[in-house]
C-alpha cells in the first residue's frame, strides 16, 4: 500500500524516482501532491545519504538531513543498476509506473535499458522526466556540474554579489531547487498532456542550466533593450540596469529590506517623511523642497541619495525590525525583517498558518518539526507524508504489490546482489 | 492501446482551457504563462487606471517609458490576450463576473480581500463557475498576523532566509541582487494549480488554491530549516563556499570573468590535481583528505586565485572540464544570450511585438517531446483584445459596447 494520501491531486499516480539532488525535491513535490513515489537505491543506499549535515552531526545512513529533507514521504526500494538482472527489475516497475524520474548523464539511461525509447515501449504511457546540468543535447552535454556551476553557467550569480567581491552564490542551493521545481512542472504538463492525448506519455528534458536562466529577473531583457549587463549590486537594488539606492538597513535587532529607500523615495514620499517626523527624526527632509522633490521622484544626486539613505540608517539602527516593518506596513510600505533559520521557524504568521508538521522518527525515538506543504487546497488537500525511507524499507510491500514476488523471490534476488 | 508513434505530434495539453489572469509582477504571471505557452488561451484581466506595476518598470524600449514598452512586463506575458476593466466602474465587477463564468482557471495574487470587496472571490465567482479552480498567491497566503501585508520578491527574499543565506560571512545579508522569489515561487504553484487541474480533468471538480509565496520559497533552503529544527544550528552565509566541498569558489580569471569550481569527493581532487599539473601544495599531507581541505580553505583558494589570474576563463573551463572537475563560468547576460548550450536548446525566443518590435523571451526549461512549449505570441497590448473578450465571449452588444467603452467601464 501505499503511504496513506486518499485526497491528494495526484493520488493514485506512480512516480518512480531514480534521481540524485537534480531531482529528489521534484518527486517529493509529487508526493506531497498524493503520488506514491517510490525512491529505487542501490543495495549500499542512495549517494545522497551521505551528504551532510547529519543529525547530531554523526554520519549514517539514515542522518541525513539532506535526505531527510528531499525524501520525506516516499518508499524505498533497493535495486542494483549495475547488473543487468537489476536493470530487468527497474524495467518491470517502469512499466507500471506514470512517472520516471532520473538523473543519469545523457546517454547512461539508454545503456541500461531505461531510456525514454525502451521504457515506452512497454508501457506507451510512460513520462520520463529526465533532468541534467545541461540537457540531453547540445554541446554542454556532457559536462559536469554541481549546484555553484549551474548558478554561474545559468546566470544567476551574475546579479548576486558586490562590486567589491564579485559574483556570490545563494549558500543554500539554488541551482537545485530551481530545477527540481521547474521539473515538477514540467511532469505535471506531461501527465496533462497525457490525459487529454489518449494516455499517450512522453520525454521531458530538463536542463539545469535553464532552470536557473529562468530566474534571471530583468536581466536579459536589460540586456536586449540597453545593452547593459546587470551585476550583483551589494546592499544596493538595480534599477534599469544601474545601481540604484540602497535597500538593507541595520536595526537593533538585525536587518530590514524596503525598496526606495524605505519608501521616503516615490509617490508616497511624504507618509514615510510624515513616520519620521513624527518621531522627531526626519531632519533636513521635513521640509517643502525635500518633500516635492522626493515624492515627485525627481533624480538625486550622489550626496542627496546619501543623506536620504543616513537618514533612514539612523532611524532604523535604534528600533526593532519586526516593530519597524509592522508600523511600515501599517502605513502602506512593504518592508520585511530578514530572517534566518530560527526566525522563519518561529515566525507568527507560519505558526498561525499551521505551516510547520512535526514527523515521527519512530527509528530515533524522536519527532522533528518540517516544513509542511506549500499547497492549500480546498478539496484536495495536500499532506506530510512520513519521514524520508530507510535503504530498501519497502521492499517486500513494493515488490509484492507490483511485480507478485514473494519472499523467496526476494531472497533469490539478495543472493544474487540484485536487491 | 496501440503503441505511440516516435515523436507524434500531440493536441496542445491546454488546449481549450481558458484562464482569467488577473495576477500581476513576476509570480502570477510565470504561472499563466506556463498555460500560455502549453496551449491555454489565457486572459490577462488588466486596467488602465490601475496598471499592472511591470508595465511601468523597465527596461524600456528606447528608453522611453510606456505603458507597453516594458521589457519586463513583456518576459512574462508571451502567448496571452489582453483585455481591461475597471473594477471601480459600477459595472466592473459584473464584466469580469461574465468572463469568469466563461473560464476554467482564474488566478489572482491581490491583497488577502481585495477581491471579496467587489464581488470576487472564489465563493461568488463558483455561483457563476461551479467548476472553476481558482487560485489566490499573495505573499504570504489568505490568513494569518501577516495576510495584509505588501511587498515584492525583493523582500520576500528576506523574509524567507534567502537574506541571510547570501552574501560573505563578515558582511551584510545582502540577499541576491534581484527580486528572488519571483522566480523560484511560481513554479511551485504552478505544480500545484496544474495537478489540480488534471484532478478536475479527471473528476469534474474545481477547488480553491490558497498559496502563501512564503511557504513556497522556505522550501528552497535545502538543509537550513531542519538544521535549526533538529540540530540547533543555524546556517549561514559562506561566500561562495560549501559546508562539504573545498575547493569550492569563484575566481576572477585574466580576461575579467570569474570561474567557479567544485570539488566534492576525493575523486574530483584526484582530477583537480591533475588539470593544474599537480603542484607541490596540493600534495602537502594538510591536503590529503576532504575534512582536512575544507581547514584550508585559504590557502586553496589563494593558490586558485593565482591560477585563475593567468587564465583566460574559458581556457580554465575547458581544461578543469577535459579533466573532470566540475567548473562554470559566470555568464553574465550578454554572454548567456549567446552561450552555446543556450543557443542549440534554443531557450530564448524572438516575438515581434507591435510597438517593441523583437524581443527576447525566456522559455520553458523542460523540453517536451511530443508536446512541448510553443510561445505563440508577444505580450498584449494593455486592452489589446477587448473586443474579442467583450463581444465575443461575455457577448455584449455592440452598442453597449460601445457605451461601456465612452463610459470608462474599460479603463
Amino acid at each position: 500500500m501505499p503511504l496513506p494520501h486518499p485526497n491528494g491531486p495526484l493520488a493514485g499516480y506512480r512516480v518512480l524516482d531514480f534521481a540524485d539532488e537534480k531531482g529528489q525535491l521534484c518527486t517529493r513535490l509529487l508526493a506531497e501532491l498524493g503520488a506514491d513515489v517510490i525512491k529505487v537505491e542501490p543495495r549500499e543506499g542512495d549517494p545522497t545519504r551521505h551528504n551532510g549535515p547529519f543529525f547530531r552531526g554523526e554520519a549514517g545512513p539514515n542522518t541525513s538531513l539532506y535526505w531527510w529533507a528531499m525524501n520525506a514521504g516516499k518508499r524505498s526500494v533497493t535495486c542494483e543498476l549495475r547488473l543487468e538482472p537489476g536493470r530487468e527489475l527497474a524495467r518491470k516497475l517502469a512499466a507500471q509506473a506514470d512517472v520516471v524520474v532520473e538523473t543519469f548523464p545523457p546517454g547512461r539511461a539508454a545503456e541500461m535499458g531505461l531510456d525514454y525509447r525502451t521504457l515506452s515501449s512497454l508501457n506507451p504511457g510512460v513520462i520520463v522526466v529526465s533532468v541534467t546540468n545541461f540537457g540531453q543535447t547540445g554541446p554542454y552535454r556532457n559536462m559536469l556540474a554541481t549546484d555553484i556551476v549551474g548558478s554561474a553557467m545559468g546566470g544567476h550569480m551574475h546579479l548576486n554579489g558586490d562590486p567589491e567581491h564579485g559574483p556570490v552564490r545563494t549558500t543554500a542551493p539554488q541551482a537545485y531547487a530551481q530545477v527540481n521545481a521547474q521539473a515538477a512542472v514540467g511532469a505535471t504538463v506531461a501527465l496533462y498532456a497525457r490525459g487529454v492525448n489518449g494516455g499517450i506519455g512522453q520525454h521531458v528534458d530538463v536542463s539545469m542550466q535553464e532552470a536557473m536562466a529562468n530566474a534571471m529577473d530583468n536581466a536579459q531583457q536589460t540586456w536586449d533593450i540597453r545593452q547593459i549587463n546587470i551585476s550583483g549590486p551589494g546592499i544596493r537594488r538595480n534599477v534599469a540596469g544601474i545601481q540604484g539606492p540602497r535597500y538593507l538597513y541595520e536595526t537593533a535587532d538585525g536587518w530590514v529590506t524596503c525598496l526606495q529607500i524605505g519608501g521616503l523615495q516615490g509617490l508616497q514620499a511624504n507618509v514615510a517623511i510624515d513616520w519620521l517626523a513624527e518621531q522627531g527624526e526626519a531632519g533636513d527632509l521635513d521640509s517643502p523642497e525635500w518633500r516635492t522633490k522626493l515624492s515627485a521622484l525627481m533624480p538625486l544626486e550622489e550626496g542627496e541619495r546619501t543623506l536620504v539613505e543616513e537618514t533612514l540608517a539612523r532611524f532604523c539602527r535604534s528600533r526593532k525590525k519586526e516593530e519597524l516593518v509592522a508600523e511600515a506596513q501599517r502605513r502602506g510600505f512593504g518592508w520585511a525583517p530578514v530572517f534566518g533559520p530560527r526566525e522563519i521557524v518561529e515566525s507568527k504568521q507560519l505558526g498561525a498558518r499551521d505551516f510547520w508538521v512535526w514527523v515521527r522518527h519512530e527509528d530515533l525515538g524522536e519527532s522533528f518539526l518540517y516544513p509542511g506543504p506549500a499547497f492549500r487546497f480546498s478539496e484536495t488537500p495536500a499532506m506530510h507524508r512520513g519521514r524520508a525511507p530507510h535503504i530498501g524499507e519497502h521492499n517486500a510491500q513494493v515488490y509484492g504489490e507490483l511485480l507478485d514476488l514473494d519472499a523467496a523471490d526476494l531472497r533469490r534476488l539478495k543472493m544474487r546482489l540484485v536487491l | 492501446m496501440t503503441p505511440p508513434k516516435r515523436n507524434q505530434t500531440l493536441e496542445k495539453p491546454f488546449r481549450g482551457l481558458r484562464v482569467a489572469d488577473m495576477a500581476w509582477v513576476g509570480v502570477g504571471p510565470t504561472v499563466s504563462k506556463y498555460l500560455a505557452d502549453h496551449g491555454a488561451e489565457v486572459i490577462r484581466v488588466e486596467s488602465s487606471t490601475y496598471p499592472e506595476a511591470l508595465r511601468r518598470v523597465g527596461p524600456f524600449v528606447d528608453d522611453e517609458p510606456g505603458i507597453d514598452r516594458s521589457g519586463y512586463y513583456a518576459n512574462f506575458n508571451s502567448s496571452k490576450l489582453g483585455m481591461s476593466v475597471n473594477l471601480k466602474h459600477p459595472r466592473g465587477p459584473e464584466l469580469v463576473k461574465r468572463l469568469v463564468a466563461e473560464c476554467d482557471v482564474v488566478t489572482e495574487s491581490f491583497t488577502p480581500g481585495t477581491l471579496a470587496r467587489f464581488g470576487l472571490d472564489y465563493e461568488q465567482l463558483r455561483q457563476v463557475r461551479p467548476d472553476l479552480l481558482m487560485i489566490s498567491m499573495p505573499l504570504y497566503g489568505q490568513t494569518g498576523p501577516w495576510a495584509s501585508y505588501m511587498g515584492y520578491g525583493h523582500v520576500l527574499q528576506a523574509a524567507s532566509g534567502y537574506n541571510h543565506l547570501t552574501g560573505w560571512p563578515d558582511g551584510p545579508p545582502i540577499g541576491t541582487g534581484i527580486a528572488y522569489t519571483d522566480f523560484l515561487v511560481p513554479h511551485f504553484a504552478a505544480v500545484a494549480l496544474i495537478a489540480a487541474l488534471d484532478y478536475r480533468r479527471r473528476t469534474g471538480k474545481g477547488q480553491y488554491l490558497d498559496f502563501g509565496q512564503m511557504e513556497a520559497a522556505i522550501h528552497g533552503l535545502g538543509t537550513a530549516i531542519l538544521d535549526w529544527t533538529a540540530n540547533g544550528h543555524e546556517q549561514s552565509r559562506m561566500g561562495n563556499r560549501d559546508p562539504e566541498a573545498a575547493p569550492h569558489g569563484c575566481y576572477r580569471c585574466k580576461d575579467g570573468k570569474y570561474v567557479v569550481i567544485a570539488c566534492f569527493t576525493e575523486k574530483d581532487w584526484e582530477r583537480f590535481k591533475a588539470a593544474l599539473g599537480r603542484p607541490e601544495w596540493c600534495d602537502l599531507e594538510r591536503m590529503r583528505r576532504r575534512w582536512q581541505r575544507l581547514n584550508e580553505q585559504k590557502e586553496i583558494d589563494w593558490h586558485l586565485s593565482m591560477y585563475c589570474a593567468e587564465m583566460r576563463s574559458s581556457t580554465v573551463f575547458r581544461v578543469m572540464q577535459e579533466f573532470g572537475v566540475p567548473c562554470g563560468i559566470v555568464r553574465s547576460p550578454e554572454a548567456l544570450q549567446n552561450d552555446p548550450q543556450m543557443r542549440h536548446r534554443k531557450h530564448y525566443w524572438m516575438l515581434k511585438h507591435p510597438v517593441m518590435g523583437d524581443r527576447t523571451y525566456d522559455s520553458p526549461s523542460f523540453k517536451l517531446s511530443k508536446t512541448p512549449a510553443e510561445l505563440t505570441k508577444a505580450a498584449p497590448l494593455l486592452g489589446e483584445d477587448n473586443e474579442y473578450v467583450y463581444r465575443d465571449l461575455i457577448g455584449l452588444s455592440e452598442e453597449e459596447f460601445i457605451s461601456l467603452l465612452a463610459d470608462g467601464a474599460f479603463e
